[in-house]
């Protein structure tokens, strides 16, 4: 239905913003809105409440007047209770920001006023048949979105707070490969941050299952490095083994990086924008630097102060 | 590049744009210093490459969604509005904007005027000549409760033999124009509320009916001209005509117009879909519906000023001649504005 719709099946939505880079963001589902919208009733019920009590106690001095502001705030309440909060606070309304949901600019800007007008106005046509009309346009469009969203160009997405991962702990214990019991091949950047990634998060694992995951890649690895030394080690241990192919090939890559960066020092995109990230020019690896096996990585990295 | 070199490296920066993107969400981009925005805009630009870098080389899902949320917190940052006069963009819209708009979007707002005010002038018609077919549009006991509204509310220069005790005497009281000025405003603002509430909740509603291919519209701008025909017609051929069009002649103007327009903009949404021309429908929606919703804005507070003028002007005490005169005024003002405001000035929307 969307003619920009995403290649992927899943809640992932990707922009790309004017300085080259996708973004991505993780849409929210019907259920978790319908959780956010359930918690924002429950306040504007109270906050009418509470207003009514107020009013039924003016209306004995200011009947009129009391009656009338009753029903210009349960307006207010009805039509402009999300607009209101959305504006105010970037996309949230209460319900919103308990479930950490945010409404934004189907290109990752924020919502403005007008579109948040227009999202919530056609509210009272998603809100048909107790949403049904809003949840079978979230069923039909890729982006999840309800009819006041198609049309205010708007989607609501997960907010999620990440924080820097830990390096792995990985002790200097570990050897890395002999130099004569592996082939010429050399791990790709994304398999070493594979294996670096589940030995950091291997402790989420039992031991068994942890193995049991790492013996398929172990093996193959084996196979590929040609490996000549203990095949039973690999076999009976491969979350060693992967740690010891880590090290082993991570170990080059500090070498080779080190000469990287007395030649070309890291240099974001200072002078322009629209600079490309990638030179692809780092990709040259030194298959015949010699070991320097006591060089390796230091314990636990902390970087979540 | 060593992955861990590069973390190394980079987290403090990353540290650091996260404590200035902290500091923009809560205080604002005004707050900031001029050093320090230098600061957020390079580090912006330092960090969507660091994350094309990252996510280039895999290294690792965790650290991109945190690279990830932080620059699309900074983009978010980044690229909002700069902060504008809010004043004079109202007042720009309301004297140039908006009726430009309508204007731009006649034959939208024609055809919901026509679909609107062509029943209403009918069925009016229609049943003063026909009084008892307003039992066929009406309910009973709402023309009961019409006819009895316009029977003992404000003209206090008609004596009724029907009037209520308690009405009479707040007419009696506004006649002798003594303490009555506050008490009068004070009970006409429980009506303030109601014709906000239920007006404008009418006008909005048309509005957003409007997606459903325009069908809705139609549908709230008949079923509303049906009906305020009818009971007009009624209460005129009951004998209450002189009360009636005095009591509604000068927000009539404001409130009749704003509703049309109102429906006028659902229509657009409606057309956007069925006629999206080049592009797809979901676009069309999106290009046409910011201009929908303006006019929608504007169409509200007209109806804010209807409820306001029905509230406290129409049924005061003013003499019959005066509010004709006021109300006639009000509803060349409307169309005047609508045919001339802002004739002259290019539209830069």
């Amino acid at each position: 239905m969307c003619s920009d719709s995403n290649d992927h099946v899943g809640l992932e939505m990707r922009v790309e913003t004017p300085e080259n880079v996708v973004l991505t963001y993780t849409l929210a589902g019907p259920a978790i809105r319908v959780m956010a919208y359930g918690m924002d009733f429950l306040v504007r019920t109270a906050v009418m409440v509470g207003i009514a009590i107020v009013l039924q106690i003016m209306s004995i001095a200011l009947p009129g007047l009391s009656t009338g502001l009753l029903l210009a705030i349960w307006f207010v309440n009805t039509w402009a209770y999300f607009v209101i909060c959305e504006c105010f606070f970037n996309g949230r309304s209460i319900g919103k920001s308990i479930f950490r949901l945010r409404v934004i600019h189907h290109q990752g800007a924020p919502i403005s006023f007008l579109a948040s007008m227009l999202r919530n106005t056609l509210r009272a046509v998603d809100g048909i048949v107790l949403y049904g009309i809003g949840l079978l346009s979230m069923l039909c469009t890729p982006r999840l979105q309800r009819l006041g969203d198609l049309v205010a160009g708007t989607v609501v997405v997960q907010e999620r707070h990440v924080r820097l991962p830990r390096e792995p702990v990985i002790v200097n214990k570990i050897d890395p490969l002999p130099r004569d019991e592996i082939g010429s091949y050399v791990p790709s950047d994304g398999l070493l941050s594979v294996i670096d990634q589940f030995l950091g998060r291997r402790h989420l694992l039992t031991i068994g299952r942890g193995h049991a995951l790492a013996w398929i890649l172990s093996r193959s690895l084996a196979d590929r490095l040609n490996y000549q030394g203990d095949r039973t080690q690999v076999e009976r241990y491969p979350m060693a083994f992967l740690a010891r192919v880590f090290v082993t090939f991570s170990n080059r890559e500090d070498r080779s990086s080190n000469r990287d960066r007395d030649e070309r020092p890291v240099r974001p995109a200072r002078q322009s924008p629209r600079a490309q990230a990638e030179p692809g020019t780092r990709r040259k690896r030194s298959n015949q630097t010699t070991q320097q096996p006591s060089v390796s990585i230091e314990v636990p990295l902390d970087f979540e102060q | 590049m060593n992955r861990k070199h590069f973390l190394n490296q980079r987290r403090v920066v990353w540290k650091r744009f996260e404590h200035l993107v902290q500091r923009i969400t809560k205080v604002g981009k005004s707050r900031l210093r001029g050093a320090e925005l230098a600061e957020f805009s390079r580090l912006f630009r330092e960090l969507s490459n660091d994350l094309a870098t990252i996510r280039s080389r895999a290294w690792g899902q965790q650290l991109v969604s945190y690279l990830n949320d932080l620059v699309g917190r900074g983009h978010n940052g980044f690229y909002s509005a700069p902060p504008s006069n809010i004043s004079t963009k109202l007042m720009r819209f309301f004297t140039i904007g908006f009726p430009q708009l309508v204007r731009a979007n006649s034959k939208f707002m024609l055809t919901a005027w026509l679909l609107f005010f062509v029943p209403l002038g009918i069925t009016w018609a229609t049943i003063q000549w026909q009084p008892l077919l307003a039992y066929r549009v009406v309910p009973a006991e709402q023309l009961d409760m019409m006819e009895q509204m316009y029977r003992s509310r404000d003209d206090a220069n008609v004596i009724d033999a029907e009037d209520t005790d308690s009405d009479r005497r707040e007419n009696d009281s506004e006649e002798q124009g003594e303490p009555s000025f506050f008490g009068f405003g004070e009970e006409r603002s429980a009506m303030a509320g109601y014709y906000i509430e239920h007006n404008t909740g009418i006008a909005l509603r048309a509005f957003a009916l409007g997606i459903l291919l325009g069908v809705g519209t139609v549908y709230v701008l008949l079923y509303n001209g049906i009906v305020i025909g009818a009971v007009a017609g009624w209460i005129i051929s009951a004998g209450h005509g002189d009360r009636f069009l005095t009591f509604i002649v000068s927000h009539g103007s404001f409130e009749l117009t704003a509703i049309a327009i109102a429906g006028g903009a659902g229509m657009m949404l409606g057309d956007a879909l069925i006629h999206p021309n080049q592009r797809s429908p979901i676009q069309s929606l999106m290009s046409r519906g910011l201009d929908a919703v303006k006019i929608m804005c504007g169409a509200a507070v007209m109806l804010f000023i209807a409820a306001l003028i029905e509230a406290y002007w129409s049924p005061s005490g003013v003499p019959a001649t005066a509010k004709f005169a006021v109300g006639g005024m009000l509803w060349l003002l409307v169309y005047a504005y609508f045919g001339f405001a802002g004739l002259r000035v290019a539209t830069n929307d």
